[in-house]
């Protein structure tokens, strides 16, 4: 369980993390959205307990997280983490050592199952190789709670496919807390149980895809029959086109008439309108 | 446990230059034949306790930690290793003292053990002493080094140089500085020197517990 209690992170003057609320209490994968700057590295980061923040807290099962925590119970890889230059195998194998909790089998069978040349020196593979042998040391790890920072950074489309599966496999194994951070929104979206959008160092949205399918919608028509259908409804972004606007909400739609076109938001379109206009919702 | 020795095994395997950095030192260390005395090449085996904390520090610490290993098991892999290799160059050096050092039957040979006096005791508390010394030494570089991205570790820096510039020319100062090596290093009591270098590497090792918990990532 992640508790955080008006979480707080300032570099200097600026402010990445901006009094943060949020409760994950069930294990699950959740998918951490947001645009690049947003503080999704600082979020995932503060809750492994790389960093302090600078006020407020975070708990981990009931553990106060800083970095003072000398075991946190969370394992946390970064977008290009460097390993020790040696052969894959040997990786997984010091990974299995100084871990008890270390699933061996699983890091093993996805060390084959994704043809990582187990004799292949870390500094020798491919980008897209080594994101890999990162993101298997990480789920193979077992812990409360796995942060992925931009795991599918440099994987092609089959490793992409190939990592949600993965994802899925190894939460079936064991269900706990898995948070990834991408850009890939829609390729995510089958894998996932819930989706937290943070921008502006806020977070904008923390709730299940079903409540997107359900409430996300673009209404298009004349201006005076969009207003009048969503003048009661939480509209999160608006176009303007001619004389012809489309309203974007986050709501119970209004009935179908024939000046409105209703149409459901996809997850890019709904969180595009989220944190790519001003405005939006508050949760 | 099982965590801990296997990151000692790890940190030791991936200490690889240090190791062999001395062992080229000490191999191939000469000194001009004309020259009436000699040091001994049982000298330069410290160098190995100078060189690994900056392993340890700057290339071991992140490495492990994104293997999964914990903050706390990294910090008592450290120190065992440092333990294991505080004994190891002080029984090559006592070695290389007692059996290669003789053989130089034309120069009057220096090694550090007999320079600082350890070598008045039994050949025995020589060996622990230099251990000793060696792993406080250790331990010292590591808290130093582990400071080095904070305010604090810079200022530790500047103090410690402004200590040696100030207390250096003056004369009641100077045996103030003197003291503290007398004590910490060319103390002819093995027992008293055993004991003060055991409780500073500890005081240390606490000190470097509070360094590495704000250590960030």
């Amino acid at each position: 369980m992640i508790e955080m209690k008006n979480v707080s992170k300032q570099y200097g003057q600026s402010s990445v993390l901006n009094k943060i609320d949020l409760t994950v209490d069930e294990p699950g994968i959740y998918c951490l959205l947001g645009r690049n700057g947003a503080g999704k590295t600082t979020f995932l980061k503060s809750v492994a307990g790389y960093q302090n923040v600078t006020s407020g807290q975070i708990k981990v099962d009931g553990k106060a997280i800083s970095t003072a925590t000398l075991d946190t119970g969370v394992s946390y890889i970064e977008n290009f983490a460097k390993h020790f230059n040696l052969p894959i195998w040997k990786l997984l194998r010091i990974a299995s050592e100084v871990n008890a909790e270390y699933d061996y089998p699983f890091a093993t069978e996805m060390m084959e199952r994704f043809e990582l040349d187990g004799k292949k020196k870390f500094n020798q593979l491919s980008l897209g190789m080594k994101t890999m042998v990162s993101t298997i040391v990480c789920l193979a790890s077992n812990r409360p709670v796995v942060l992925l920072d931009e795991p599918v950074l440099g994987f092609d489309a089959i490793m992409r496919v190939e990592f949600y599966e993965m994802l899925a496999e190894s939460f079936q194994r064991h269900p706990r807390i898995i948070i990834v951070s991408t850009h890939i929104i829609e390729e995510i979206a089958k894998t996932i149980h819930k989706l937290i959008v943070i921008d502006k160092g806020r977070i904008r949205f923390f709730d299940t895809l079903q409540a997107v399918e359900e409430k996300a919608f673009s209404i298009s028509g004349l201006k005076k029959d969009v207003d009048a259908a969503t003048a009661n409804l939480n509209v999160i972004g608006q176009d303007t086109v001619g004389g012809l606007v489309t309203s974007y909400i986050f709501d119970y739609p209004p009935k179908q008439e024939a000046s409105l076109e209703i149409t459901p938001l996809s997850l890019q379109d709904f969180f595009v309108q989220m944190v790519g206009h001003k405005g939006g919702i508050k949760v | 446990m099982k965590a801990t020795l296997s990151i000692v095994k790890r940190l030791l395997a991936s200490n690889k230059i240090s190791f062999i950095v001395t062992a080229v030192v000490v191999l191939c260390a000469t000194t001009s034949g004309d020259s009436a005395v000699a040091l001994s090449n049982g000298n330069y085996t410290w160098l190995l306790a100078v060189l690994t904390p900056f392993f340890f520090v700057f290339y071991d610490f992140k490495k492990l930690i994104h293997l999964g290993a914990s903050k706390k098991d990294f910090y008592f892999g450290a120190l065992v290793s440092y333990v294991g290799l505080a004994f190891l160059v002080s029984l090559l050096n006592t070695g290389i003292h007692l059996l290669i050092d003789p053989l130089n039957h034309t120069q009057t040979v220096i090694n550090l053990m007999a320079v600082c006096g350890w070598m008045e005791n039994n050949v025995f508390f020589a060996f622990v002493q230099q251990a000793v010394f060696l792993l406080l030494s250790m331990v010292f570089l590591h808290v130093l080094l582990s400071m080095q991205p904070h305010w604090y570790g810079w200022l530790t820096d500047i103090i410690l140089v402004a200590i040696i510039c100030i207390f250096t020319p003056i004369a009641p100062l100077r045996g103030l500085l003197a003291g503290f090596f007398k004590v910490i290093m060319f103390n002819p009591n093995a027992l008293a020197h055993i004991s003060i270098c055991i409780g500073v590497s500890a005081a240390l090792s606490a000190v470097g517990l509070t360094v590495l918990k704000q250590k960030t990532l």
